[in-house]
């Protein structure tokens, strides 16, 4: 179960860089990773979040070709912070995951333009965020609550058929 | 426990700072190029099975396109065909009326054009209906005639159409010349929709295969010289007073479209004038 895991966590991530150009809606693609890595969390806790955030991360720095250890850091706090939120806070329902995952995209934006800035890279903010981030974030919240939809239903038929005599 | 998750934190977060760090100093290259041995293999994997996914998917969409399109070029090769029919079918028309009206025009006679309505063509009776009738002043028995040869004669004039009685009809009988030896005798309709030439075997002793017959004048209903067919075969009957010999039409009357009615004189020779007769 835990190697599936890596290989979801490693594989879904190189699979963002070279599959998710594929899905671009006008040049903007999902960020499938951090999805990946806010639904995991959620379900494993906040370590887990926090190093499939940063392994996430890792990959996608390395496939994608920027600073790497940029979006590494963003995705294991992100994963880390939702992890802790799951916790303590209720947070299954798919009507408080899908816009969490669109405010969780926009602050991800933010936090990697701020190390941008730090380790003076040039990023132009206004363009950035209303070209990249914010498309990107409403595309997360469309695929977030596909694929949180898709759980809950693939959970109710696990327990239907859990249910019968055998 | 909660300071073990904040050191995982604390850690991962040093690390990546650390890279970012030492990235900005020029240290990098090698954590990249460690990174991309691991990540490079996969996405090479992973591009080949997505290229191979959305090659199948682009052909397909290639394929029902070119379906398509060939649904689009057979329709319209089909209308092509249609419009080009038409063409031909004009073009055809038009040969023919230019034809009749050159006939109409160098015959000497008084002659009015016709268009076929109509035909009969059971055993029993072969006529064709003209659209030239009672208010036309068509006389009873007029000749019919067309730019090949005789097609036959009026036998019923009605309001707005006539009935040709075809040279094919059984009832059908017209006095007939063999061209080249003069020999006179009877061309008459068979219930086959042939031509038979009724002559007496003395005067007939000449003809061959290949003769034209033309008609022959003398009853005053149809003019001397038009043509009516060409001998195929001759039944020589023995001692039998009488011989027959089978004609092929000079008009094929199942195809005839447009008639010349002969409404004048017809005491004329218009041998001359067609060229099947010469």
């Amino acid at each position: 179960m835990r190697g599936l895991l890596v290989l979801t966590v490693a594989g879904g991530s190189v699979a963002h860089a070279t599959l998710t150009p594929l899905v671009s809606v006008r040049d903007v693609t999902p960020d499938l990773p951090l999805i990946m890595v806010v639904l995991l969390a959620l379900r494993r806790g906040p370590e887990f979040g926090c190093l499939a955030g940063f392994v996430t991360g890792l990959l996608q720095d390395a496939a994608g070709g920027g600073l790497i250890g940029v979006q590494a850091l963003t995705k294991a706090i992100i994963g880390f912070g939702i992890g802790v939120a799951g916790e303590r806070l209720r947070v299954s329902q798919p009507l408080v995951q899908v816009p969490g995952l669109v405010v969780l995209t926009i602050l991800e934006g933010l936090a990697r333009f701020a190390l941008l800035q730090i380790f003076r890279f040039p990023a132009p903010f206004g363009e950035l965020m209303i070209y990249v981030v914010l498309p990107q974030a409403v595309f997360n919240g469309f695929v977030g609550a596909a694929v949180v939809l898709s759980l809950a239903a693939s959970q109710v038929v696990r327990e239907r058929f859990a249910g019968l005599p055998s | 426990m909660k300071i073990q998750k904040l050191l995982l934190l604390v850690t991962l977060v040093g690390v990546c700072l650390l890279l970012l760090t030492l990235q900005t100093r020029g240290y990098g290259a090698a954590a990249r190029d460690a990174l991309t041995m691991v990540t490079a293999p996969v996405q090479t994997g992973l591009a080949r099975a997505s290229r191979a996914t959305f090659g199948l998917w682009s052909t397909y969409l290639d394929w029902k396109n070119v379906r398509a399109e060939n649904h689009r070029l057979r329709e319209e090769v089909q209308q092509l065909r249609v419009r080009a029919l038409r063409v031909d079918d004009t073009d055809v028309e038009n040969q023919r009326l230019r034809r009749l009206l050159g006939l109409q025009e160098k015959l000497p006679l008084t002659t009015l054009s016709g268009e076929i309505i109509g035909r009969e063509w059971g055993g029993w009776i072969r006529s064709l209906t003209v659209n030239r009738g009672r208010g036309d002043n068509i006389p009873r028995l007029s000749a019919v005639i067309s730019p090949d040869g005789l097609v036959g004669r009026i036998v019923d004039v009605r309001p707005g159409a006539s009935i040709v009685q075809v040279l094919t009809d059984p009832a059908s009988t017209v006095g007939a010349v063999v061209l080249r030896t003069r020999t006179p005798g009877i061309v008459e309709g068979d219930p086959r929709g042939t031509l038979r030439f009724k002559f007496m075997a003395r005067d007939g002793a000449s003809i061959q295969s290949g003769d034209v017959l033309v008609t022959a004048g003398q009853g005053g209903l149809f003019p001397r010289g038009i043509p009516i067919g060409t001998v195929r075969t001759i039944d020589n009957r023995g001692s039998a007073l009488f011989h027959f010999a089978d004609l092929a039409p000079a008009v094929d009357y199942a195809r005839v479209d447009e008639v010349l009615l002969v409404t004048g004189d017809t005491q004329r020779d218009l041998t001359a004038f067609f060229p099947a007769g010469g």
